[in-house]
């Protein structure tokens, strides 16, 4: 480590953590406006057909009942959960507020509105549809083959793309190949708060919505555009949120929300349950990929040929952008001469997929991660040394999209993390024959941090020095549980060198705080964090401009120390407080201490992490168990390092689940068959082993301090890691996720 | 149905309907919203509070079954203003992220710890293996526990 920071790398508590222990702070759920009313979603359960008939004749008799709506009644027009800029490309509108054709088990055909739950839930189920039935596509293969049954309009291929980099020349020596094939299934998000949000709209039609969202400037455009609205009378409001990976990303209820709260003219609640959660929202997409590689004996890459087909569910929403994304993931990761990734997203008739934290890399990372395993046996070398012969180096390009990866220090956290999990010995050692094997396996993921170069990538900060010296940071913060408004603290605070809890962080909200997109694409910490950085440091050179005329002494002389200004080369030094020269700045100097700054993000380098796994499988029960796991990861600079952990510990929960156990699998009619928690299985405290998480830190690249992104880059390569220890325990090459106890059986059988 | 019980040292005399869920009643009555709901079939723990010293799912209770007991939820646990000890060691070890899981782990630890002062991380996983967390895989809210029983 270069320098010594104050606050930077230490350990906080997020944001809020007081009130979340307490449980004194409100999350969406748990707010109540006055005279607000509750929403009860019916939802579709057929997975295609047309709504021939509404019978709401009994539900409006329920007591309390006040308005039932479906298609009948609300504007006959489609949009676009996914659009946060207008204009926006690869957006369509192919989604209405109320379903009379649906699409999915779980497509929203109606919804109650009743002064309470109980007798919202009581209608729905009163009311009767008539449908005539559609046949129903459950999987991109056959929603492609019958072309004649169209999902949308325009069929059922959603988007096709294709990338081509690099050649293959002639290889001085001796090549293999190897072709696999790996199907990723629809997972969950699993969020423990359930969606929704809350919605009016006042007499002067001024609407408001608080969501917990990840983005209210994206919520804000998808409700003007369809409402008609100016932006500036569609006020979003972001609130606590318990949790998205994703699942909050998309704007899925707040204009039907509002429709029904303007359509009532009183506040309501939308509030899902589990249920709704799992069928009607959104999954992880089930992505096929099938990768052909070329590599010399030697070991190393000359050719990935990748084809993976992306089932987008009833709708497109954010799915040709997550089909493209697939192909932006392999060449930041691998050097690879020869480059091909064709794909496409396609329409079935079943859960949309959306968004889901590491947006494409997980899947592909897991395709070629498992794929380079088998490599590696072909070539019988150690998976390690094999990989360390093709992953890129520092500041490689990425040829794709021709952005430096900047300091990309994957190789490092392979040879660290080898040796902090002894890899080499256990990779050595006898293996067991008995009814337990045992299994190591290691994966490599690469993420990026940002959306520049593909998507507006800007963010607006306001700071100011109250009269005590306390601080408020009054920014687009859309926290999804991590702590972000903490980072933010700690970035400010170092650079003021003011105690972090002398500064209040702003949630997002549009008609209060400045331009941001959102929370997507890791940009968080490297963008907005970096925001904040140059926003205090705008701040302190005020400071100083202003301590400079208090103190009578060239600023210069001036540097700021643990809350004050002092200053130097001078026989006794004299020291300022922030809370003086604040009161004095407006007293005397007739100026606030306030700095604005619109920061927008020029690179976008690769984030990286190894992780490890070790196994134990049952070949009785079937049962994996993980026994031992490392994330390795390269951060760059660790801002909030037991959050950082705890997003390591977090995404091995979620990636082991991933490879082992959670899937939204349907019946040959189109039925979820995962429901529930009691069907959806997440790992418990009993489940999981005690996560290590080891942190490379280099600050290589632009981010504050020089910090990368984790969120995602944490949830990349575990699921691989996963799959190659249990492939690695049983000498199997499986690629079907996720490795459930009856196909772990069926191999052991074959 | 009329009924008597106790929440968070409070006595309660209501006129409930007998299939109220405690969880509705807790959150719609007594505006007691920490206690949270994430799933309403006993699958997620985020609904948890001690009944009669014992951890619960207050999804899986109807108000009648509450008669003449004593609950105590989240809001229930820290003392005036002076944070419970798990509390703080929630905050201390980042057990805490976004937070929706926190008062029902909260609630079920402390429901062990009231029982077993010392436990081993064995039985402090067992003790929440029934609340999910989706954030911060489990490893700091067990070190948080297990610091809060070392103290
Ligand atoms: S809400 Fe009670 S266990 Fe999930
Ligand atoms: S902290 Fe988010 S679910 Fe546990």
């Amino acid at each position: 480590m270069s320098k010594e920071f104050k606050y930077v790398g230490n350990t906080f508590p997020c944001d809020d953590a007081v009130r979340k222990v307490t449980g004194d702070l409100a999350y969406g759920c748990d707010m109540q406006l006055p005279n607000m009313l509750h929403a009860k979603l019916l939802l579709s359960s057929i997975p295609h057909g047309i709504v021939k008939n509404i019978d709401t004749s009994k539900a409006e008799k329920v007591p309390g009942v006040i308005k039932i709506f479906s298609h009948l009644n609300a504007p006959d027009k489609m949009f676009s959960s996914y659009r946060i800029i207008p204009g926006q490309k690869m957006c369509f509108a192919d989604e209405p507020l109320f379903a009379n054709r649906v699409r999915y088990v779980g497509d929203r055909v109606a919804a109650v509105v009743a002064t309470s739950l109980v007798a919202a839930r009581e209608a729905v189920s009163l009311i009767d549809i008539d449908y005539e039935e559609l046949p129903a596509l459950l999987t991109p293969e056959e929603a492609l083959k019958n072309e004649e049954v169209k999902i949308q309009p325009w069929g059922n291929l959603a988007h096709e793309y294709a990338v081509d980099v690099g050649e293959l020349s002639p290889a001085a020596e001796d090549c293999i190949t190897m072709e696999s094939e790996t199907q990723t299934q629809r997972a969950h998000h699993g969020a423990i708060e359930p969606h929704g949000c809350l919605a009016y709209c006042d007499t002067a039609g001024k609407l408001t919505v608080w969501t917990p969202t990840q983005s209210v400037y994206g919520a804000r455009t998808v409700m003007a555009e369809f409402f008609d609205m100016n932006y500036s009378d569609v006020r979003v409001i972001k609130v606590p949120m318990g949790g998205s990976f994703g699942g909050k990303q998309e704007f899925l209820f707040e204009a039907v929300t509002s429709f029904m709260a303007m359509e009532t003219k009183r506040p309501v609640k939308l509030i899902l349950d589990r249920e709704e959660c799992i069928i009607h929202t959104k999954v992880r997409p089930a992505v096929k990929s099938r990768i052909k590689t070329t590599v010399t004996k030697s070991g190393k890459l000359q050719e990935l040929i990748a084809d993976s087909t992306l089932n987008s569910g009833a709708y497109s929403g954010a799915t040709p952008d997550y089909a493209t994304t697939l192909s932006q993931k392999v060449c930041r990761l691998y050097r690879i001469p020869h480059y091909k990734h064709t794909g496409r997203a396609v329409y079935t008739n079943t859960a949309r997929a959306g968004g889901f934290r590491g947006w494409g890399a997980p899947e592909i990372i897991t395709a070629v991660e498992v794929h380079m395993d088998q490599v590696a046996k072909k070539l019988e070398m150690d998976p390690v040394e094999f990989r360390l012969k093709n992953l890129v180096h520092p500041y490689d390009m990425d040829p794709v999209t021709n952005i430096s990866l900047g300091d990309a220090r994957v190789i490092e956290c392979l040879e660290k993390g080898v040796e902090a999990f002894h890899w080499k010995e256990r990779y050595n050692s006898q293996q067991e024959q008995g009814r337990y094997r045992r299994g190591i396996g290691v994966a490599c993921g690469a993420h990026k941090n940002g959306m520049y170069g593909g998507f507006v990538d800007c963010t607006t900060m306001l700071l100011k020095m109250n009269e005590d010296g306390s601080l408020n940071l009054n920014a687009s913060i859309h926290d999804v549980g991590c702590g972000i408004g903490t980072v933010m603290k700690i970035i400010v605070a170092e650079v003021l060198d003011v105690d972090p809890d002398l500064i209040t962080v702003t949630e997002a909200d549009t008609e209060l705080t400045g331009y941001d997109p959102g929370v997507y694409g890791s940009r968080v910490t490297y963008v907005v964090g970096a925001c904040a950085k140059k926003t205090a440091e705008m701040l302190k050179s005020q400071i100083l401009d202003n301590a400079a005329v208090i103190m009578n002494k060239p600023k210069e002389y001036l540097r700021v120390e643990n809350g004050h200004v002092v200053t130097s080369g001078e026989a006794e030094q004299r020291t300022l407080s922030y809370k003086e020269i604040a009161e004095k700045s407006i007293q005397e100097n007739y100026t606030s201490l306030s700095a604005a700054y619109t920061h927008h993000s020029t690179s976008n380098p690769g984030s990286y992490s190894v992780q490890f796994a070790e196994v134990l499988v049952d070949t009785i029960t079937g049962l994996t168990s993980v026994t031992d796991f490392l994330a390795v990861c390269d951060v760059g600079r660790a801002i909030n390092r037991g959050m950082i952990e705890g997003q390591f510990q977090g995404a091995a929960q979620m990636g082991i689940g991933y490879a082992l156990s959670e899937e939204v699998k349907y019946n040959a009619q189109g039925q979820p068959l995962n429901n529930s928690f009691t069907n959806y299985h997440m790992l418990t405290a009993k489940d999981m082993p005690d996560a290590k998480v080891l942190l490379i830190e280099h600050e290589g690249d632009d981010g504050p301090f020089g910090a990368k992104s984790v969120g995602e880059i944490s949830n990349v390569p575990t699921a691989a890691a996963v799959i190659n220890a249990v492939n690695d325990a049983l000498g199997t090459f499986l690629t079907d996720m996720p490795l459930t106890p009856e196909k772990i059986l069926v191999a052991l059988n074959k | 149905m009329l009924i008597e019980f106790k929440v968070n040292a409070k006595q309660y005399k209501m006129d409930v309907c007998p299939t109220m869920r405690l969880l509705d009643l807790l959150r719609e009555e007594l505006r007691l919203t920490g206690t949270k709901e994430g799933c309403g079939e006993g699958e997620c723990g985020s609904c948890t509070v001690i009944m009669e010293g014992k951890a619960v799912n207050s999804c899986l209770v109807l108000a009648p079954q509450i008669c003449g007991k004593e609950i105590i939820t989240v809001e229930g646990l820290a003392d005036d203003r002076e944070l419970d000890l798990l509390q703080q060691k929630f905050m201390e070890h980042s057990a805490v992220e976004c937070g929706f899981c926190t008062p029902g782990m909260l609630m079920s630890a402390k429901a062990l710890l009231m029982k077993n002062p010392h436990p081993t991380d064995e039985e402090i996983r067992t003790a929440i293996a029934g609340n999910l967390c989706r954030c911060a895989g489990y490893s700091k809210i067990v070190a948080a526990i297990k610091d809060a029983a070392d103290a």
